[in-house]
């Protein structure tokens, strides 16, 4: 019994899902097991996942993160737009900063005049849609294409792609950020109590402001991708990018009241996510019924833990009473 | 040691039947067996206390009554007829009704709405509405139970004890046979403990059956007119009547072995380490000034109200005095900010555990290093194996119980969860000063004495440690020196060796 419940503790249930959901697909749908389709999964999921590190931080805090949504695309236009005058290099990096400036505002807004999170990070959702939108003038606007700028989308090294690695090398950052550092320590803390976190001398401010801010910084990389991937500067680049990353989150096993997530859970619901994407376009379904399909699979996946939770629960009480 | 007192099994006794009895219960999570075998009657008009130490089964007990949990062996009984509960509804719908340490009102709703919500809640239908009671009736609901507060009053706004009244109200409207009342007091001020207990005489008077679940053993013989104590999931102690029955009798049978009071503790040292000086929290206050040794235990006796408390919480830093403030070793600290506090050495286990204590979901480790990370961080990385080091020392100087550190703090206790807040205070680089608030209070014997060892323990190194508390027994076994806190001022100092009976009256003296 100890060993099931150290492994229901330490293997959340969405690995497992995700796991039989990847069999399920191998066999039952046609050319998805293929390298090449793989490969094609791996690249979906490259933006989503990186942008779904930063909401993890933020949901371990507490607190939820709406302003992806146009941030990413005010970063597109500026990028865009600075384009011309700067080089690929700069721009991208104007759209980053773009990008940490929100999360820094959400920051403030929050941890230092303790509004709430839905609140502000709706809030400057819609301000930083504004701006894109009266700097495009309501219109996508076409980058000259360069080999530099279409890199990051398209660009391979050792035969992986540029996005991949990148996604990759986020992962691997919230892992040292979450299990390895007293950073992210401090956000289990604050997220989990943050009475009893400031009671023990935590700087409960300091750690939600830096949350948000890094928040953007994952998000911020995710945008130079994106804005390589379409070309262009785009008012409405991806709205659904934080219900998107939101859904990854919860599909993963990361609860909405904060405290708890961990890195593998991030990868388990952006896998399940991208599968399920790539599956249903593979079988030629209807884009409504991806997304009825995504809606089913989050819900499924929630009440699923919620049911495997109560298990490991009971697990651990047994192991209570045989402690003595 | 193991008193079988007036066992009746249905038929055998004279008189009515129970109200609600538990007929050889068992209950077991997969292969282990939180209840053995357990037997209890509660019968209408009485006030039965269940005891036992924490993870004796007592709590599991109690949820099977309530229908929380179903019973893996055994039945309950209604009246001598056999009844599962499929939930806790469905128990309250049989009049069984559970009274909750956490209060469970909606605070942003005035009394009326709170009263009414639980009507409606218990009726079906759209036109639940029918159901709302008249103000008289409602009037009536609280004059019953002794609480006097206004309809319109909002729920955020009352004490807890009249918070816990008002819960009782609600029961009673609800034509409760039976009350669960699960650590009522732990949060109450004397006054308000016995205003309750009052409460409950009435009740008992009325025919209400009462089952009384307490940690405080003064309580317990003062109230109860039988007792069931829960050793190892089974009964220690059966339904016996109080009166043959000694509290002695009642410790051995929960923890099996004698468990006394400190009485004895090292003389402090010489040094001032502590310098209170000027302290008010509000403006007019009259200024709290005092000084602390190396090592000594100095008690701040206050009822609730008193603000013993939020003095406590003042040196700690927790919050912002209006004037005045807290020198260590000459040396001001940041008034207001724990962040400072701690950094210069000052611990704080707050009065509410569960709100400001533990961190609930997350591990034991994360808890035990909570206040001292600059200990076990080397350019911003963690180091784990130090970490792990560093708590499993502690928390077996504490004596953790059970000693699982891959647990999660809710797995534990309320004493055990205790010990971890005292193990992270223990653990802050270069503490100097330990304020406490209410350390023991909801924790079993055993985990009293525990925690006071420990406290004794930091004192003998030389910390200086500043107790809260509204438990005279408490400051007069660990303290040095007792402080009477009325009005947010002291207004009497007591050394070592005063009598009960004095500090009460110090308390009481207006």
């Amino acid at each position: 019994m100890k060993t099931l419940s150290g492994f229901l503790r330490r293997v959340p249930v969405s690995v497992l899902i995700a796991l039989a959901f990847f069999v399920v697909c191998a066999l039952f749908v046609p050319r998805f097991a293929g390298s090449g389709n793989l490969g094609n999964v791996a690249r979906i999921a490259a933006i989503l996942a990186i942008v779904s590190c930063g909401q993890a931080i933020v949901l371990i805090l507490g607190g939820i993160e709406f302003s992806f949504g146009s941030s990413v695309a005010l970063a597109s236009v500026v990028t865009v737009m600075l384009l011309p005058a700067t080089g690929p290099l700069p721009a991208f990096l104007a759209g980053v900063a773009v990008v940490v400036l929100v999360g820094v505002l959400n920051g403030a807004l929050v941890a230092g005049v303790g509004l709430p999170a839905v609140v502000v990070t709706l809030g400057t959702l819609m301000i930083a849609h504004g701006f894109a939108a009266s700097l495009a003038g309501g219109l996508p606007i076409d980058a000259a294409p360069s080999p530099l700028f279409r890199w990051p989308a398209v660009g391979e090294v050792l035969g992986i792609p540029v996005a991949v690695l990148i996604a990759a090398v986020a992962l691997f950052c919230l892992w040292v950020l979450l299990a390895h550092m007293e950073l992210g320590r401090r956000f289990y803390l604050v997220g989990a109590n943050a009475s009893a976190a400031r009671l023990s001398g935590i700087g409960v401010r300091g750690t939600v402001f830096t949350g948000y801010v890094l928040a953007g910084l994952f998000a911020g990389v995710a945008s130079v991708i994106l804005t390589s991937r379409v070309g262009s500067g785009q008012p409405n680049l991806i709205p659904d990018l934080p219900f998107q990353t939101i859904a990854a989150c919860a599909i993963g096993g990361i609860p909405l009241t904060g405290g708890r997530g961990s890195v593998i859970q991030v990868i388990a619901g952006v896998a399940i996510i991208a599968m399920l994407n790539n599956a249903v376009v593979l079988l030629n379904y209807p884009v409504a019924v991806q997304q009825l399909l995504i809606a089913l699979v989050i819900v499924v996946s929630v009440v699923a833990q919620r049911f495997a939770a109560g298990i490991a629960f009971d697990v651990r009480i047994l192991l209570k009473g045989s402690a003595r | 040691m193991t008193r079988r007192g007036a066992r009746s099994d249905g038929n055998g006794d004279a008189g009515p039947a129970p109200v609600l009895s538990a007929r050889s219960v068992a209950k077991s999570f997969g292969a282990t067996q939180a209840i053995r075998e357990v037997d209890l009657d509660l019968r209408s008009g009485e006030v039965h206390a269940l005891l036992g130490g924490n993870g004796a089964g007592k709590s599991t007990l109690v949820k099977i009554l309530l229908g929380a949990l179903q019973p893996t062996k055994g039945r309950l009984e209604i009246e001598g007829r056999p009844v599962v509960f499929r939930s806790v509804r469905h128990a309250i719908s049989q009049g069984i009704f559970p009274i909750y340490q956490h209060l469970s009102q909606f605070p942003d709703l005035t009394v009326r709405e709170n009263l009414a919500a639980f009507a409606l809640g218990m009726s079906r239908g759209l036109l639940a509405a029918k159901a709302m009671p008249s103000d008289e009736t409602m009037r009536g609901w609280l004059a019953g139970v002794g609480l006097s507060v206004s309809l319109d009053a909002p729920c955020r706004g009352l004490s807890v004890g009249e918070m816990q009244l008002l819960e009782i109200a609600r029961a009673v409207a609800q034509e409760a046979k039976v009350l669960v009342l699960d650590e009522p007091t732990a949060a109450l001020t004397h006054a308000e403990s016995n205003v309750l207990l009052d409460t409950l005489g009435k009740l008992r008077a009325r025919g209400t059956a009462i089952l009384f679940i307490s940690h405080k053993l003064d309580e317990v013989v003062a109230v109860a007119d039988r007792l069931t104590v829960i050793r190892d999931g089974i009964c220690a102690i059966t339904g016996a009547p109080m009166k043959d029955i000694s509290t002695r009798d009642i410790v051995l049978a929960m923890v099996g072995k004698d468990v006394a009071p400190i009485t004895d503790i090292a003389p402090h040292g010489e040094d001032i380490v502590v310098a209170v000086r000027d302290l008010r929290l509000t403006e007019g206050a009259v200024p709290v000034e005092f000084e602390v040794a190396r090592g000594e235990i100095v008690g701040l006796a206050g009822i609730v109200g008193s603000g013993a408390d939020r003095i406590a919480e003042a040196i700690a830093g927790a919050v912002a005095p209006v004037s005045g403030g807290v020198w260590i070793d000459g040396v001001p600290i940041g008034s207001g900010r724990r962040k400072d506090a701690v950094a210069s050495g000052v611990g704080f286990v707050p009065t509410d555990r569960h709100a400001d204590g533990v961190f609930s979901i997350l591990g034991v480790l994360h808890n035990t290093s909570a206040a001292s990370h600059g200990r076990i961080t080397r350019r911003g990385l963690l180091r784990k194996q130090r970490e792990h080091r560093q708590a499993h020392d502690i928390l077996e100087r504490v004596g953790l119980f059970p000693f699982r550190l891959d647990f999660e703090a809710a797995d534990f206790s309320g004493g055990n969860q205790q010990k971890l807040v005292i193990a992270r205070n223990l653990l802050i680089d270069g503490l100097r000063l330990l304020v406490m608030s209410e350390p023991t209070r909801g924790v079993d014997v055993a985990a009293r004495r525990a925690i006071h060892e420990a406290v004794l323990e930091a004192s003998q190194a030389g910390v200086a440690v500043v107790v809260a508390s509204s438990d005279i027994d408490e400051l007069l076994s660990i303290c040095h020196r007792v402080l009477i806190v009325q009005d947010q001022a002291v207004t009497g100092v007591f050394a070592r060796g005063a009598r009960r009976q004095e500090i009460i009256n110090a308390l009481a003296a207006a």
